[in-house]
């Protein structure tokens, strides 16, 4: 049993996933977190003369703690090196609005950056090429670095706002790449400034850390942790519980760093990377707020250190070898013996079954009897098979027994999963389990006793357009049997299942996009018939004219593509467009593609809200200079009534604190509409962020690099009328 | 003569309430003169003009409720609101500190005189007592005083009506924005209306105005808005590198409490302006503040070799020697002074000081004689007190005795005469009038360990020790490093142990 070398309180609340570990004088590792009121504390019992041996006995520790004063909310905290000429660490404080690089050692600030995108998330360290460190920021749709004299070095999008970053080395190339956890359920990794793969999890990404190589531990919003190596999945679990917090560390030491989380519950375990299997658990009084990893006792090791949000601090030394990595309560012998016990039980059930089959089978029966009395003991014909079907429907037949959610799904377009047995047998039920589709992962569909039969059809309408594996298990037996079969299949819904092909000619859209191919028009069936869902595969006539229509919004869509190689996707849907040119790209694997696009709705949105953004700025400004004005009035006021108080005058003193008193009131509500100001100039920098992410999606390879770079400089330099040409030509 | 012309001919010979009454005339006659308009706030600008960069003392308000500085406790040397220990070549028992626990400077400054009080209570009764003009906030006081006086010299309404003004017709109009702005800014003493103009002109110019960006950086620095003010002077200097902005910059970080990226903010406008004496006094002023003396010594020294007239570098120097022991150095320092035509009261007294250190007896009290026949009601005090003290160092306790009471007679709270007046009233075993002149000392100057520790030595002499023990923890607070004081503390803990 592995148990804290140290444990101690702070006595300050610490905000989640705000911790982190400095060396601000290059030598004594400090805790450092955010806490309440804006402000920031350091935890640094190295400073003390006296210091106890062995294991530190931290008393007073009140005057360990040093704080810092960020007068906002504090929306990420991150320490490293940033200088590449100093050795010392530098505390990176992130806030809604802007970006401190401080450092502590000294009091003075690296650089005060505003970056009206927010911090969500900061990371440190070499990025790509780079041989100095950067600080990498996400924010609101974008993702920012800045070097130690605050040069704004990187710059890309993110589809939405992030809430994650790590640095790992995700191929293996010796170089670092930057892996992004959005909003928007995507993990992207960017080599540089170029997305080199991107994986779709079921939920926002809240966190990510490197574990070693090419493997990094991820965690969701919705309580699921596991680890990608690459882009494939080892492992994943899911909890009712949220993982605050996640870090790699070598808990038992055999070399090899487990992943560590923290959860919401204040339990924390580690897990082996390899198989996700729990090697030590242990549990904290409130939730945990943050994990860091270092040498805090300064005796040469490393220790992993366990932050509860009460400010409670436990410290775990590795494991020592003679535990073998057996790290747990030595109570799993009677684990494993009610597990046993539990699959003996159901053994015996499932044996029970069988012998009752068989001396079903063995007695001698009339003819014409065989299948009711099959029925009894859930026997079913040996060439029973189950067969599923996708189709897309317009709508279907309402029942008007039906609940109104299933009524509503099934008045609407959506996509048809229809489940058939081969002969008479009826199921009972369907389980499907697929991610992103359901709310919680899996559905149950199992139809009243009364209208058993033996297909059921299951209406599907996939939120996004993803590839989603459905994992089925269908119950099948007869009519009154109580045990039954379980088929399990599988089937995968297409990528853009959710458009419709349509015979008929749909509306035209007005946005396109056009680009050239120098590939046979047959290979691009062939991806259409693999990632929509058709009736029968399509084969080719000359040049190629579809037309689909979207289940979700009726909205059209239409690819058409010449002999010549000419291809044009007419659709309203920027988005659309990208992912249809991205699966095309990849198919086809073209490595670098220019496009023409023409979205002259998506233009005018934008060109609005430029506009607007603009507005919000200038009264913005205006707002904080009046709030500032009155604050330094209000300052005053304090003053004076208290001076009135001080000197016995109570009439006076009465006075100026009733001034004082309606002056806040007014404070306070120059505060709401500042509120209101910053949200909604948030909401329109994140259109305009995701217009561009959405426009670089549209070019493949060095061309979309380059029309992300050069919308950055668009918007840099206020040039309206430039970045509209980017977006459409892809180039300046 | 053309009227306009004899306007601008005011201007220029600095008449300008002249220049401004001309221009009203000329206005009178044709409203929409813009070349008048101009003129006349320029002129009604100037009478008013004063220089920010120098002239900013911290209001109380701002003092107290201060919420820019980062650190709450940072490390020694890295702050100016901790006093430094001593880590200089001087210590308080040979370099008197002011209320700040600063060593001395040789120059009155805004915000040398006094320190971070601890509560308003203290923040509030110090300047009562200690004959400070410390505005409230730094957006009233002066500001406001000025604002006022310009509304009564126009009884029919102020010249411009900044509420029915259009600032972004304005903004455009390059000739006529700088000047409106210098009016709002300096006579309106309206800051909340001036940014807004220069927002709109800086726009206006495409942000390539380095000027108009030190404009809203000085109007953010007045509204208390350090980051944005920061940005803007930062911004103007990518564009444009002048020592006046780099001086703003460095007044923001003196306002965010960060004097290590001052003095690299100052030190990097050096490598532009070699030799600027702006740039190395405030650097020398930073070393001072945060009590690295031999720094700022080696700056003031740098000052005095590109200016050996500037009067700041050669009292700072004069004060420095003379508490580093080298009285007669200091004396020609205060010489070169007299030189420079000062000519006060304070100078004479140190030149008595020097005098009487460097044992040119004949001239000591000539000096001080000079001293008390030009010095206010204020100084006549401190005066008298380093009389007093020239009578103790050649023995007459009489005549220190009458000289202390002298001072008393001037101002009634001056902690150091009670304090030295208390040790002569001890020496006489005059314990109770001892006990209160120790008393008043340690009430009117808090920042004083003298009285503390004199209070412990009489209370231990009669057996007290219990006061004598608070005495001295009191001083060891103030000064930790005090000898007599820690001996002190070694002996009563002897006492203690043995009971």
């Amino acid at each position: 049993m592995l148990v804290p070398v140290f444990d101690f309180k702070l006595k300050h609340r610490i905000n989640p996933r705000m911790v982190t570990v400095g060396k601000y004088d290059g030598i004594h590792p400090c805790l450092t977190a955010a806490t309440t009121g804006g402000k920031v504390f350091i935890h640094n019992p190295h400073s003390r003369t006296t210091k106890a041996g062995g294991r530190i006995v931290y008393s007073g520790t009140d005057q360990d703690l040093v704080f810092l004063n960020i007068n906002q909310a504090i929306s990420a905290v991150s320490a490293g090196r940033l200088d590449p000429s100093s050795d010392a660490d530098c505390l990176v404080i992130g806030t809604q609005t802007n970006v401190l690089a401080y450092d502590v050692q000294n009091n003075s600030d690296l650089f005060y950056k505003d970056v009206s995108d927010g911090v969500n998330s900061i990371v440190l360290g070499m990025l790509g090429n780079r041989n100095t460190p950067i600080a990498i920021l996400g924010g609101n749709c974008s993702v920012q670095g800045y070097d130690w004299e605050g040069e704004d070095v990187y710059w890309t999008v993110a589809g939405d706002n992030v809430c994650s970053l790590a640095l790992c080395d995700f191929n293996s190339d010796g170089k670092l790449e930057l892996v992004v956890g959005s909003e928007d359920y995507d993990i992207r990794v960017f080599e540089e400034d170029e997305l080199i793969a991107e994986m779709t999890e079921t939920e926002a990404v809240t966190a990510i850390c490197p574990i070693m190589g090419s493997r990094f531990g991820y965690s969701l919003a919705n309580g699921t942790v596991g680890v990608y190596d690459r882009t494939a999945r080892y492992w994943r679990i899911k909890s009712k519980n949220q993982a605050i917090c996640i870090q790699s560390f070598d808990l038992d030491s055999d070399g090899v760093p487990e992943l560590i989380t923290g959860w919401s519950n204040g339990k924390i375990d580690a897990r082996s990377d390899r198989t996700g299997e729990v090697v030590f658990k242990d549990t904290m009084k409130s939730a945990v707020a943050g994990l860091v990893t270092a040498d805090y006792r300064m005796d040469g090791k490393t220790e992993l250190i366990c932050c509860s949000v009460e400010g409670e601090v436990r410290g775990y030394l590795p494991a020592p070898p003679e535990l073998k990595g057996n790290l747990m309560d030595t109570n799993t012998d009677q684990d494993i013996v009610r597990e046993l016990s539990q699959k003996r039980q159901n053994l015996l059930l499932e044996l029970k079954n069988y012998e009752e089959n068989a001396k079903a089978s063995a007695i001698q029966k009339p003819a014409g009897l065989t299948a009711m009395d099959g029925s009894d003991v859930g026997i079913i014909p040996a060439n029973t098979q189950l067969q599923t079907t996708l189709i897309v429907r317009m709508e279907s037949e309402v029942e008007p027994t039906m609940s109104p959610e299933l009524t509503q799904q099934l008045s609407k377009p959506h996509i048809e999963l229809s489940v058939t047995t081969t002969n008479s047998c009826i199921i009972r039920a369907v389980m499907i389990f697929a991610e992103g589709i359901f709310e919680g992962e899996s559905h149950v569909v199992h139809p009243h006793q009364s209208r058993l039969a033996n297909s059921i059809a299951i209406p599907l309408t996939p939120p996004k357009d993803m590839p989603v594996d459905l994992h089925l298990k269908a119950f099948v037996g007869n009519r009154t049997s109580s045990q039954f079969h379980v088929f399990e299949l599988s089937r995968q819904l297409p990528k853009f299942s959710a458009y419709m092909l349509m015979d008929q000619k749909v509306p035209s859209p007005a946005g396109s996009v056009t680009f050239h191919l120098n590939d046979r028009a047959q290979r691009v069936i062939m991806w259409i018939n693999q990632n929509f869902l058709l009736n029968e595969d399509l084969e080719l006539s000359g040049s190629l004219h579809l037309n689909f229509l979207c289940i979700r919004d009726s909205s059209p869509l239409r690819i058409s593509m010449e002999t010549n190689g000419q291809v044009v996707i007419e659709t309203d849907n920027m988005e659309l467009a990208g992912d249809l040119i991205q699966g095309i790209t990849s198919y086809l694997n073209i490595q670098d593609l220019q496009t023409t696009a023409e979205f002259s709705e998506e233009m005018a949105r934008l060109k609005e809200i430029l506009v607007k953004v603009d507005e919000f700025h200038s009264v913005r400004q205006k707002l904080t200079a009046e709030m500032a004005d009155h604050s330094n009035i209000i300052r005053s006021m304090v003053v004076r009534a208290e001076d009135a108080r001080l000197m016995g005058d109570l009439k006076n003193m009465r006075k100026n604190y009733m001034e004082l008193y309606n002056l806040n009131k007014d404070l306070i509500s120059g505060y709401k509409i500042r509120c209101n100001n910053h949200s909604e100039l948030l909401m329109c920098l994140k259109v305009v962020n995701q217009t561009i992410q959405k426009a670089g999606r549209l070019r493949v390879g060095k061309y979309k690099t380059q029309v992300i770079s050069s919308c950055r400089g668009a918007i840099k330099n206020n040039n309206v009328s430039m970045l509209f040409k980017v977006i459409r030509s892809g180039s300046t | 003569m053309d009227p306009m012309f004899l306007a601008y001919s005011y201007f220029r010979r600095r008449r300008f309430e002249d220049c401004a009454t001309a221009c009203g005339k000329l206005l009178e006659k044709n409203p929409y003169d813009q070349a008048a308009w101009a003129l006349k706030m320029r002129a009604l600008t100037e009478q008013v003009y004063v220089d920010e960069v120098e002239n900013d003392e911290e209001g109380i308000a701002e003092m107290l409720m201060d919420d820019n500085v980062i650190a709450s406790v940072s490390r020694p040397g890295t702050s100016l609101n901790t006093p430094a220990t001593a880590q200089g070549p001087t210590s308080q028992a040979v370099r008197p500190v002011s209320q700040s626990g600063r060593p001395l400077s040789g120059v009155v400054r805004p915000g040398t005189q006094s320190g971070r009080p601890g509560t308003m209570e203290q923040a509030l009764r110090t300047p009562r007592t200690a004959h400070t003009a410390r505005p409230v906030t730094s957006a009233s006081g002066r500001f406001v005083r000025l604002g006022t006086a310009s509304m009564l010299s126009n009884p029919d309404g102020p010249f411009i009506n900044l509420a029915r003004l259009n600032f972004s017709k304005y903004a455009s109009q390059q000739n006529v924005a700088k000047a409106l702005f210098e009016y709002i800014f300096h006579h309106e003493n309206d800051v909340k209306n001036a940014l807004e103009l220069a927002a709109m002109a800086t726009q206006a110019s495409q942000f390539k105005d380095w000027w108009w960006k030190v404009q809203l950086g000085k109007c953010y620095y007045r509204l208390g808005l350090f980051r944005d003010a920061e940005k803007q002077f930062r911004s103007a200097l990518q564009q444009q590198e002048t020592v006046d902005t780099i001086s703003y910059l460095c007044k923001v970080y003196i306002r965010l409490d960060q004097p290590i990226t001052t003095i690299d903010v100052f030190k990097r406008g050096l490598e532009t302006f070699p030799g600027d004496t702006h740039l190395n006094t405030g650097i020398a002023r930073i070393y001072e503040g945060l009590g690295d003396l031999n720094n700022a010594v080696k700056y003031y020294k740098e000052v005095l070799q590109n200016d050996n007239t500037n009067v700041e570098a050669i009292a700072c120097l004069g004060t420095n020697h003379f508490y580093t022991d080298q009285p007669e150095i200091a004396l020609r320092y205060y010489r070169r002074l007299l030189q420079m035509g000062v000519y006060n009261a304070e100078l004479y007294n140190n030149l008595g000081l020097c005098c009487f250190y460097a044992q040119q007896y004949d001239m000591t009290l000539t000096c001080f004689e000079r001293a008390l026949s030009m010095a206010s009601d204020e100084l006549m005090a401190d005066i008298w007190v380093n009389i007093a003290h020239v009578a103790l160092g050649i023995g007459d306790t009489s005549l220190a005795y009458q000289v202390l009471k002298l001072a008393l007679a001037s101002n009634n709270d001056h902690a150091e005469a009670y304090n030295n007046l208390g040790v002569l009233e001890m020496n006489w075993s005059h314990i109770d009038q001892a006990k209160s002149c120790f008393l008043s000392a340690m009430q009117n100057g808090p920042h004083l360990f003298e009285p503390h520790y004199n209070f412990a030595t009489l209370s231990e002499k009669i057996g007290d020790l219990q006061s004598s023990y608070k005495g001295v923890k009191k001083s060891l607070d103030i000064f930790p490093e005090h000898i007599d004081s820690k001996k002190l503390l070694e002996k009563l803990q002897e006492h203690f142990s043995m009971l």
